[in-house]
């Protein structure tokens, strides 16, 4: 089975992953959906680096993936307790209440 | 297999709408668990299988135990229904072109490695020991001759050595600064930073109790 066919559809497929979370990101209050979103976005690219891999015939593009979903987890972490410190400051979850930096 | 990759991308992609449209918190982060899901078995599909493991692991083991953890001490509310405002229609338009965008450079990137897309064919057909896990066996590569954890790991402990190693550390500098920040000193916060933060905004609860007393 030739596989060609896939790869426009994997590269559209992490394009729309993408954009569905920069919406996310953009249009979303939660702080912690907003976290999500951009994991959503890593899993994007994680698409396009395993597929370039898989079609170039090379097993970089996995390597790079790797690295992605270790940042990602480790940005995960460190997001995930500034949050719960926000939260405890006894704040609204709200990324729209967080702009004292801009006061 | 190309039904396998569109049936997982179609649903990665419906459940990702999910997580964006979802009002309440928890829901999104079962449709990012799907989304997560179904990207691992495109990743299988395309003969990454250590990715498809770790994606697994990392993702839906470690990061979405996380994240439901973190909803579920929080307990954030139902968030209102996305309304189309202006904040939406920007959102909508930044998206869109990054869409396109991507499209733009997805269709030149695609032009440009035609001629190199197969070069493993012209190599020659590489046995593989994972034989029963890759469904696409005609073509390929050489890469993964010795399996699939094999290449990878090689790679990563000799060409990207260095990286890995950076990699380590930036691990063990989000774990000392998750502990940092989520420590509580012996006496509680600094009071100046608790009164700052009360003296900034009313508890709602508060203002509840007084209504009631009120009316009582």
């Amino acid at each position: 089975m030739n596989a060609t066919n896939d790869f426009p559809f994997l590269l559209g497929l992490a394009a729309f992953l993408f954009s569905i979370g920069a919406l996310g990101v953009l249009i979303r209050r939660n702080p912690i959906v907003v976290f999500m979103c951009i994991e959503l976005m890593l899993n994007a690219v994680n698409i396009v680096f395993v597929s370039y891999g898989r079609y170039l015939n090379s097993e970089e593009g996995q390597v790079f993936a790797f690295m992605v979903i270790v940042v990602a987890a480790a940005e995960v972490v460190v997001g995930l307790a500034l949050i719960t410190q926000v939260f405890r400051l006894g704040r609204e979850l709200d990324v729209d209440d967080l702009d004292e930096m801009s006061k | 297999m190309t039904v396998i990759i569109w049936v997982a991308g179609a649903l990665a992609a419906l459940s990702a709408l999910g997580v964006v449209f979802s009002r309440q918190p928890l829901y999104s982060a079962l449709s990012l668990v799907m989304t997560i899901g179904a990207l691992s078995v495109i990743f299988l599909v395309l003969n990454a299988q250590f990715l498809f493991v770790v994606q697994l692991i990392v993702y839906a083991g470690a990061v979405m135990v996380l994240f439901v953890f973190i909803i579920a001490l929080l307990s954030p509310g139902a968030e209102d229904r996305v309304r189309v405002d202006s904040r939406f229609v920007i959102g909508a338009v930044v998206a869109l072109g990054i869409t396109v965008a991507m499209v733009v450079a997805a269709r030149n990137g695609i032009t440009f490695n035609n001629s190199n897309v197969f070069r493993a064919q012209q190599i020659g057909q590489a046995s593989d020991p994972y034989h029963a896990f890759s469904f696409d066996q005609s073509d390929l590569g050489l890469v993964n001759t010795a399996g699939n954890v094999q290449t990878v790991g090689g790679q990563l402990f000799t060409t990207f050595l260095l990286p890995f190693e950076i990699t380590s550390l930036l691990l063990l500098v989000a774990a000392v600064g998750a502990v940092y920040l989520t420590r509580r000193t012996r006496s509680g916060d600094p009071p100046e930073r608790r009164e700052r933060a009360l003296a900034r905004k009313p508890e709602p609860a508060l203002e509840e109790d007084r209504i009631e007393v009120e009316i009582g």
